[in-house]
């Protein structure tokens, strides 16, 4: 009997998923070839329609937003795994980390450093750049306390807990945009119409910044979390 | 006919062309890892900085050769860092080995500090 119910949930589940696909098919435009179709819909209208003036990032965060979606749940995948993998290890704390010289320069460049990361998210629908890539340089903020101050530093200045929090609000934000998407506008993660403003300046073109937001801390806290589960052993304490 | 500017900017440029160039002949033709980070450390910053200041004049634009001076700075504070961290590593990781050097300051310095902790 429970078997049989079991079957027959999952049974019922992929019929609905089935209907569900067709009728999401049935409303996709014919192919019409490379000239005349999304790519150049998308080219020629773009801007009117999301008002990001980077059509990348329009691209990413306002037509194919689930795509995108999908890509930061495939991070959150990998992040999870590797620390599932690295997890049983002890890992061998180092504190004395490099040179005073070495310390003393990257403690003068490393606010620089953060404040580009900001600009770039920031900035993602303005100028090149954008969630991803400001994540990165978000990212490489924990890759230098490691290295240059020992991972002691690392771990007391921005501990685990911290980036797995900065992950956890990154998605939230992004999941909470696509279902105010649903109540506001009537599609998951459409653009938010209230939000739109002159193009060109900062605080406009919708919920896109706020997407970037969300993605780059997700983005940065993933990569610094990967970083920091891989340090199996810090080198060998210098002289 | 161009203007003092442009001269200027050119001039800066070209030098730091030539000091590029001395960097790149420096790293083939010196015999060791130390005497070819000196080159990369010395002459390769001033290169760099001459030609951010060159494109900072040549563009002449508030914003835009500011944020290019500031590349120069932020180019004239990491790249003898990053070389002085090179070298020290190559130093105690034994890449070049110190017994082969006449002189070995540096060595003179660490057991110093030893002989002062002890």
């Amino acid at each position: 009997m429970h078997k049989n119910f079991k079957n027959i949930t999952a049974v019922v589940v992929f019929i609905l998923m089935g209907i569900a696909f067709y009728e999401n098919f049935q409303l996709m435009p014919a192919y019409k070839g490379l000239g005349e179709g999304v790519s150049d819909y998308i080219i020629r209208s773009g801007l009117s329609e999301t008002g990001s003036l980077n059509l990348i990032t329009a691209v990413l965060y306002d037509y194919r937003a689930f795509d995108s979606l999908g890509e930061s749940t495939v991070i959150f995948g990998a992040v999870s795994g590797i620390v599932l993998i690295l997890s049983r290890k002890m890992l061998p704390v180092s504190s004395r980390g490099l040179s005073f010289i070495v310390k003393r320069t990257l403690g003068i460049i490393t606010p620089f450093i953060a404040l580009f990361s900001i600009y770039v998210i920031t900035h993602g629908h303005l100028t090149p750049g954008g969630g991803f890539q400001g994540g990165v340089i978000f990212a490489a903020i924990s890759i230098i306390f490691s290295i240059v101050y020992g991972s002691a530093f690392d771990y007391r200045r921005y501990s685990p807990q911290m980036k797995t929090a900065f992950e956890t609000v990154g998605a939230l934000t992004f999941l909470g945009l696509g279902i105010a998407g649903i109540f506001m506008e009537g599609y998951f993660l459409h653009n938010l119409g209230f939000l739109t403003a002159e193009t060109g300046t900062l605080i406009s073109a919708g919920s896109i910044p706020y997407i970037n937001m969300g993605v780059g801390l997700k983005v940065g806290a993933g990569l610094a979390i990967i970083f920091y589960s891989m340090i199996q052993k810090t080198f060998k304490e210098e002289i | 006919m161009m203007s003092l500017r442009l001269v200027i900017s050119y001039f800066l440029m070209f030098t730091g062309a030539f000091f590029a160039l001395v960097t790149v002949l420096g790293l083939l033709r010196f015999p060791d890892v130390y005497t070819r980070i000196h080159a990369g450390a010395v002459v390769l910053t001033i290169s760099g900085v001459l030609i951010t200041l060159g494109t900072a004049i040549y563009v002449w634009e508030f914003f835009l050769s500011a944020k290019v001076v500031l590349i120069g700075i932020f180019f004239l504070f990491s790249n003898p860092m990053a070389t002085h961290a090179i070298a020290r590593a190559s130093y105690s990781r034994h890449i070049a080995l110190p017994e082969e050097y006449e002189i070995d300051a540096y060595s003179e310095y660490l057991r110093r500090d030893e002989n002062a902790n002890t």
